[in-house]
């Protein structure tokens, strides 16, 4: 059984991964696979969205199909699908095989506990109004860390490798590196190389927590993951995989405790934790006597499962209480950060941070590279959310990927028409730094780029006289700010490359009706 | 990259060498051409396709540009995400001809590429010209940052700058434009569709557009010039706006001459654009006075076809 569920692991991560890769533009304006799949089965990521904005949405349901399951089955998500789980197990591997299992595995039992102190903080800062879900949800998390964190600096190394091997120019490496990196390209690398801002802390936080795993196996699984602690509390009755050990032939000798990837403690016989075990089989297959079963049973075996304190409890969700005015009080509460440009089809900022988890999906997705996470300019409430920053990539006029891919509607999909008329901010010009109008040359680049129906930059002509005395029609751009949907294609392309002289803000965004003013 | 300068100009011996192939060619199948090829082709038609076969045809053919074996890179404008209705980009049927042409005139490998202004993969997919060049046999790949090379261009205006290697390496260069209105240099046609072709920091050449679309041109030296004119786009140039910005025009205008194609091209412009006589437009006036060619091109060597 170890090994089917191994097999499980494998393909689920395949899986994930495949769909991770499959989240970018690939010559369709529909993203043709389900790449929200595992976002959109995680019942930790449409509880904390409903109890923060109080809306029900159709996709929801598909993550009851999850927590079903483990009413049933228990943990058996986290041990044989997660994404994550999988690579904490193939971490904790590493450490197994070094010298046996570890007698330390079962070291912090009373770590246990945080993760549905966790849990419970998330579940009532929600209500409250803060979503904080996405910063810890293992999905969410996963493909933020991937995404920003990971991707980036893989592409660089495999790109950078197959460009020194192609530019050397010795016959039979370089066509090989230019086949290769052609084959690869689009497919297992991005079509562009992705840059994000906070990819290294993002990159460290994911490897110190896949690093934990040396402290213990399935360090995160067992003592932090919200989603493990959800799945775990509704499966705390499960009956079709529960574990028995059966004292007549129990050995005594423990190995079933010391391969637990969730420790919970199958021995002695009838001191099970339901809530901890991943069911995933370990204790069956190491078994020298086979006295321990896994199998479908009403017989209660044991009540192993942890105390978890009704104060502890309380004081998780006082602690909630507390944080949601801390974390929701900020600047950026009194007034709108001047780069919050927001993608086409956000909510209303205060809707928008409620329904965000962070997973980052939109960034990855995003054709110009544009969508960036923030770090204080949504106050902490809203870090690591998706803006528009232009200076790195513009929104595409005919694109609307982001709102395809985001779990809980912080995005709204938008027909094509609707995300064309959508204003996320407005375009002005710096006239000290715009080269008509500081040094008297035509320019005209964003004019040449605004895809706005009508264009929202226009020239206004002007008699001019070069330097070498020569009559020329200067063409000074404006901005019409009826026109102009704040796309950021004219800051991304202006010439005056280190601070643009044409900037987009998201003043005049159309999902705010107090922020239109013209 | 020395190597690529000796190349250059081996390819230039070359094509200067190629120049004088096309004549003695052309005797030998008098018969299938014209006698006198026209140094500057226009057919009028509403089917694309064959107003481009006719436009080339009235220039001897493809055979007269194209040798068997020829390695071929088409530029075609698809540099917008937009409709070939939109009129941004090249006609798909246009290129799509242009590709079989140099297909039957015995071409080895023909390369379509553009460097885009919207994403690359959204406007060669959303142009048309993709799908269309594909079909008809060529190469069709985004210009990817490695394969441009820095050379000298000996401009007025663009000296080292970055090249797409493929094009400087072509053994012919054929430039397939659309012609449009350009909010900056009013219009946009042959010459200006070059920087197509080239990397690094183009924003930078609109402080000097008709100087940088001479020295482009007088770089990269395209044996043939095929304007799209079957719509054109007579305002909010170079991406256009709205469907309202076009007009049907069934027009396509071939020649070997850039400058004519430039001349011509403005005339289409008549009463749309203020001027609409080359010496309106300075980047005519430049290439006319560094010798590219001669505005002339309703003169001697000019042959119209009516297809209907």
């Amino acid at each position: 059984m170890k090994n089917l569920r191994r097999t499980s692991q494998i393909v689920f991560l395949a899986l994930f991964l495949l769909l991770f890769i499959q989240t970018e533009y690939k010559g369709s304006d529909q993203l043709g696979l389900p790449v929200r799949l595992f976002l959109d089965i995680n019942p930790l990521i449409a509880l904390s969205a409903l109890l923060a904005t109080r809306t029900v949405q159709t996709v929801f349901l598909l993550s009851l199909v999850t927590l079903a399951t483990s009413v049933v089955l228990g943990r058996f998500f986290c041990g044989w699908i997660c994404p994550l789980g999988t690579l904490n197990t193939a971490v904790g591997g590493l450490r197994m095989r070094r010298g046996k299992p570890s007698p330390n595995d079962g070291r912090y039992p009373r770590l246990r506990q945080v993760k549905y102190f966790i849990l419970v903080f998330i579940l009532v800062a929600a209500v409250f109004g803060w979503n904080a879900a996405g910063l810890v949800d293992p999905i969410s998390l996963t493909i933020r860390s991937l995404a920003i964190g990971y991707n980036p600096g893989l592409n660089h190394i495999v790109r950078e490798a197959l460009e020194r091997a192609y530019g050397l120019g010795v016959p039979g490496l370089s066509p090989a590196a230019d086949a290769l990196y052609s084959a690869l390209v689009g497919t297992l690398l991005a079509f562009e190389q992705p840059v994000f801002r906070q990819m290294i802390p993002i990159a460290l936080i994911f490897t110190a927590i896949l690093g934990l795993n040396l402290l213990a196996p399935r360090f995160w699984c067992r003592y932090l993951c919200p989603l493990g602690a959800l799945l775990g509390l509704a499966g705390t009755k499960q009956c079709l995989a529960r574990v028995d050990v059966d004292a007549r032939t129990c050995a005594k000798c423990g190995a079933c405790n010391r391969t637990c990837q969730g420790d919970a403690t199958p021995f002695p016989a009838g001191s099970w934790a339901s809530r901890e075990c991943l069911v995933c089989y370990n204790c069956t297959d190491v078994c020298p006597v086979g006295a321990v079963r896994i199998h479908p049973t009403t017989r209660r075996t044991g009540a192993g499962n942890i105390d978890l304190g009704r104060r502890r409890l309380l004081a998780s969700g006082a602690g909630a209480l507390l944080a949601v005015p801390l974390v929701t009080l900020g600047v950026h509460r009194s007034r709108a950060h001047p780069e919050l440009i927001r993608p086409p089809g956000a909510l209303p900022e205060s809707e928008f941070v409620k329904a965000c988890v962070k997973c980052g999906a939109c960034m990855k997705v995003c054709l110009t590279n544009g969508l960036q996470p923030t770090l204080h300019q949504a106050g902490l409430e809203g870090v690591w959310t998706p803006i528009l920053v232009p200076t790195l990539g513009y929104c595409e006029y005919h694109c609307n990927l982001c709102s395809q891919v985001c779990p809980t509607g912080a995005i709204r999909p938008l027909d094509m028409k609707e995300k064309q008329r959508t204003k996320i901010g407005l375009a002005t010009f710096d006239t000290t730094r715009c080269i008509p109008y500081a040094y008297g040359r035509n320019c005209g680049v964003c004019e040449e780029h605004c895809p706005a129906p009508g264009k929202a930059i226009r020239f206004r002509d002007e008699e001019a006289v070069s330097r070498r005395g020569e009559r020329f029609v200067l063409k000074k751009p404006y901005v019409i700010p009826q026109i102009c949907i704040g796309c950021g294609i004219c800051e991304n392309k202006c010439p005056v490359v280190d601070i643009p002289a044409i900037r987009v803000s998201p003043i005049n965004e159309s999902r705010h009706d107090d922020r239109i003013y013209l | 990259m020395k190597t690529t300068r000796r190349e250059f100009l081996r390819l230039v011996a070359a094509g200067a060498a190629g120049c004088l192939l096309p004549a003695r060619r052309l005797t030998a199948l008098g018969q299938t051409q014209p006698a006198q090829p026209a140094a500057f082709g226009v057919a009028r038609g509403t089917d694309p396709a064959a107003a481009t076969r006719a436009a080339v045809d009235l220039l001897g053919g493809m055979q007269a540009f194209v040798s068997p074996g020829d390695v071929v890179f088409v530029k075609p404008n698809m540099s917008w995400d937009k409709r070939p209705e939109q009129a941004a980009t090249t006609n798909p049927t246009v290129v799509e001809t242009v590709v079989r042409m140099v297909s039957e005139a015995g071409a080895q490998r023909i390369i379509v590429a553009d460097n885009t202004c919207n994403d690359a993969r959204r406007s060669y997919a959303r142009s048309g010209v993709k799908e269309a060049a594909e079909r008809a046999g060529a190469q069709v790949p985004y210009m990817e940052k490695r394969r441009f090379t820095r050379m000298n261009l000996g401009g007025k205006v663009i000296q080292d700058w970055d090249v797409y290697r493929d094009a400087v390496e072509a053994d012919v260069v054929i430039n397939v434009p659309i012609a449009k209105h350009h909010g900056l240099s009013e219009v946009t046609l042959a010459m200006k569709n070059m920087m197509g072709l080239i990397g690094g920091r183009r924003d930078l050449l609109h402080q000097n557009l008709p100087d940088s679309v001479v020295d482009l041109t007088a770089f990269f030296k395209p044996s043939l010039t095929i304007l799209d004119a079957v719509r054109l786009l007579k305002a909010n140039g170079p991406q256009g706006s709205t469907l309202g910005d076009v007009v049907r025009m069934d027009t396509v205008a071939a020649s070997a001459d850039p400058v004519r194609i430039d001349a011509f091209g403005v005339t289409l412009f008549e009463g749309l654009l203020a001027g609409a006589v080359w010496t309106d437009y300075p980047h005519i006036v430049e290439a006319q006075r560094r010798g590219l060619g001669t505005p002339d091109f309703s003169g001697e060597g000019y042959r119209e076809v009516n297809l209907g």
